[in-house]
């Protein structure tokens, strides 16, 4: 058998069926949106070859720099919520001293499971300006501070994303719960013999050996933050005017309800390569930082 | 033996991958022969289609009353005229046509669809939509066509792609005139009058226009309705590219909207108002007006009864000539047919059928006179008030623009749907909107 797989031939065989899917549902496409992105192209004709053209109006359009700039405060706000709130429920749970851990963890998770379209019904009704729960909960508090939450332009991408963050959250808990289970008892006893308060264990032991965990959260929170689309097309549909609008929701925008698939592909060209970007930031970042789990 | 078995793993792999390439080119050949023999013998098919039972896939929007009545009315004259042809609906996505753009890309467009202006445009050019012109004299379509339709059934470039039912609907300015009593607030027929009359609701806390400005294409109309009176052609002529939103109408529309917006004329988060949370503010005496189609006459009706009734939109001092542009109007769309259809002229001729039919249901079933074609049924119960209010003004009428979904250019369609939205809100700037619009405008006239 060991013969058998040092068959290159084998080998190739296969991973061949493997990679003809992945050629051809993502390698293909990704391909054909640089292809396009340098035509004047409506999606039905042969399309015009522009050279940059694209490029350069997509870089003089305010609304590009309102889509990235929607598509950074997104990523933010869902990843510093998502992470924060799924660590700290995360060793919450794992503690054997907390009662009822089984609920708290399914109940975490339940969101996650749930449609998008019916979350952000949910957070619609939330949101609602005069019966919304969370107006109202600031009335019976007292507070003057009711809002039109998805219909002020520089409010609402903060509303939305924490939509996407409150469903999400459920997700990075269980992978970093997962990640916190994986780590031997014995180095926290260890750390115990050594005086660590529970506190010290956790910033010490637990946190540095979920490297690779906070890695991949972070690489999912952020990419999903820059490509977000499903929440702003359910909830406000890219408004009030091109307010909501991220990359995605303008890629949508030009080439479906514009005609102009060329542009549309443009701005998903430089999406694909903000993704790539994160992704090999992050990548660097956690390579020149040596954790725990590199001492060994 | 591993060997052997990882073997016949590989071989079963690749046999069953070209085993399904092979069935879909023994497919597609068997739809090339297929096609082929269509083209060769027209004759013969036309003979067929006669005689055989012939399905043909529709694409149609069939979501509400005042779709689903007559579609199901169509389709019922259709069984008795057509007893061979089925058929099978599509419903229509509320999705920017982006289903019937996929379905043309790919080769897969339904015999018979619905289209608007912007996709004629877009199917024209890429060889996607038949021309109707030979059809719609043989059909006898064009004989029944009103006068006042042509703008609707002839393309700019003079052809015709589609078979239009519905006529020159019209952007209606409703109002609920018990609250108008209530308060002692007269209909407002000048700016100044419904500024008073804003103020009044207000100190009221009524509403004074509901508005569903969630979705584009009403803010668009409310814009429409605003540049009609200073421009009677309101946004249609920077469509055609003819002019700019710096231009002197368009700046004090721009200008006008945001004073309506700062004066309270709609509710709080109105840009994330659907229609249905708009209307029942409208029907339950929350708000004293309402911006919508000439469609909404039956809604209206049945919940405020008599109390329900249209204005003309106010007038602006100086520009009394424009009292009587109205937004709104036709455009080019209907039922449209797949020229690469294995049975064109059967399609062509169910198409323009149906076309009159709904014409005939939306006349009986749905108390509407506004319509492509003249038809020879009665109304099943008598015309709303509005409706009967609006026929006898229509002589009145000197101008109409465009609904959004009527816009020629798609580029302008998505900015003053997008801007005219940002305009809702209380800190965008008339001069924000302006520079907005016409880098567009500049970009069309490139």
């Amino acid at each position: 058998m060991k013969k058998f797989f040092g068959n290159k031939w084998a080998i190739a065989a296969f991973t061949l069926p493997a990679l003809i899917l992945f050629t051809v549902m993502v390698f293909y496409p990704i391909v054909q949106v640089f292809y396009r992105s340098f035509f004047d192209w409506n999606g039905l004709t042969a399309g015009t070859f522009i050279g940059f053209d694209n490029f350069v109006r997509l870089f003089d359009d305010s609304v590009f720099k309102v889509a990235n700039w929607n598509g950074v405060k997104f990523a933010a706000l869902i990843t510093i919520f998502q992470m924060t709130m799924a660590t700290i429920l995360a060793l919450a749970v794992s503690n054997a001293r907390i009662e009822g851990r089984n609920f708290f963890r399914v109940a975490y998770f339940i969101p996650v499971v749930l449609s998008v379209t019916v979350v952000c019904q949910l957070w619609l009704s939330i949101y609602n300006a005069d019966t919304g729960l969370l107006n109202k909960l600031f009335e019976v508090m007292g507070l003057e501070y009711r809002q039109n939450w998805l219909t002020d332009g520089s409010k609402a991408i903060y509303a939305i994303a924490f939509v996407n963050a409150w469903q999400w959250m459920g997700y990075q808990f269980a992978l970093i719960l997962a990640g916190v289970k994986s780590i031997p008892q014995s180095y926290y006893e260890a750390a115990q013999i050594d005086g660590c308060t529970p506190m010290q264990a956790h910033t010490k032991v637990t946190i540095p050996l979920l490297k690779e965990t906070y890695k991949f959260c972070l690489v999912i929170s952020v990419t999903g933050g820059i490509k977000a689309f499903t929440e702003m097309f359910i909830m406000t549909s890219g408004g009030p005017g091109t307010s909501t609008y991220t990359l995605t929701y303008m890629m949508y925008s030009s080439a479906f309800r514009a005609g102009e698939f060329g542009y549309g592909l443009t701005a998903a060209a430089v999406l694909v390569l903000e993704c790539l970007a994160a992704i090999l930031v992050i990548n660097f970042i956690f390579k020149s930082e040596k954790g725990v789990g590199d001492l060994k | 033996m591993k060997k052997i078995l990882a073997l016949l793993l590989i071989l079963a792999l690749s046999i069953s991958m070209f085993a399904a390439c092979s069935s879909d080119n023994n497919a597609n050949e068997a739809a090339n022969t297929t096609s082929e023999a269509a083209n060769t013998s027209t004759e013969e098919a036309k003979e067929d289609d006669k005689e055989e039972q012939i399905t043909l896939r529709i694409y149609a929007q069939y979501s509400d009353d005042d779709t689903k009545v007559p579609y199901d009315y169509a389709v019922a004259e259709l069984a008795k005229a057509y007893p061979n042809v089925t058929l099978e609906l599509d419903i229509q996505a509320q999705d920017d046509g982006q289903k019937l753009q996929t379905y043309a890309a790919t080769g897969n467009l339904p015999d018979i669809f619905q289209v608007g202006s912007t996709q004629i445009e877009t199917f024209k050019e890429s060889g996607n939509i038949l021309v109707l012109d030979d059809y719609a004299k043989s059909t006898g379509f064009l004989d029944k066509a009103h006068p006042s339709a042509e703008n609707i059934i002839y393309n700019a470039d003079g052809h015709i792609y589609a078979f239009p039912y519905a006529g020159n609907e019209l952007v209606m300015w409703y109002y609920n005139k018990a609250i108008f009593e209530e308060y002692g607030v007269e209909v407002p027929e000048t700016y100044e009058e419904l500024l008073e009359a804003i103020k009044v609701f207000n100190e009221n806390d009524i509403i004074p226009m509901s508005i569903f400005a969630k979705e584009k294409w009403i803010t668009t109309a409310m814009y429409d309705v605003l540049a009609t009176r200073f421009a009677p052609e309101g946004i249609t002529k920077l469509d055609a590219g003819m002019g700019k939103a710096s231009e002197d109408a368009y700046v004090k529309a721009a200008e006008t909207m945001q004073e309506l917006v700062e004066a309270g004329m709609f509710p709080q988060g109105a840009t994330n108002l659907n229609y249905d949370q708009a209307a029942s503010l409208f029907y339950e005496g929350k708000a004293a007006m309402f911006l919508n189609g000439q469609w909404e006459i039956e809604g209206s009706t049945d919940k405020l009864g008599e109390n329900a009734d249209w204005m003309w939109y106010p007038v602006m001092p100086g520009y009394e000539a424009n009292k009587f542009a109205l937004s709104g109007g036709g455009a080019p769309g209907g039922y449209a047919v797949n020229p690469n259809s294995e049975h064109v002229d059967l399609a062509a001729e169910v198409a323009a059928f149906i076309s009159e039919k709904y014409c005939e249901a939306k006349y009986m079933k749905r108390s509407n006179p506004i319509l492509a074609l003249e038809v020879n049924v009665q109304p099943e119960k008598p015309f709303p008030a509005m409706m009967e209010k609006l026929a006898n003004e229509m002589g009145n009428i000197t101008s109409t623009t465009k609904f959004a979904w009527g816009l020629t250019n798609p580029q302008f369609k998505v900015a003053i749907e997008d801007q005219s939205q940002f305009l809702m809100t209380p800190d965008y700037t008339p001069e924000q909107f302006i520079e907005e619009l016409d880098k567009v405008i500049d970009r069309m006239n490139k």
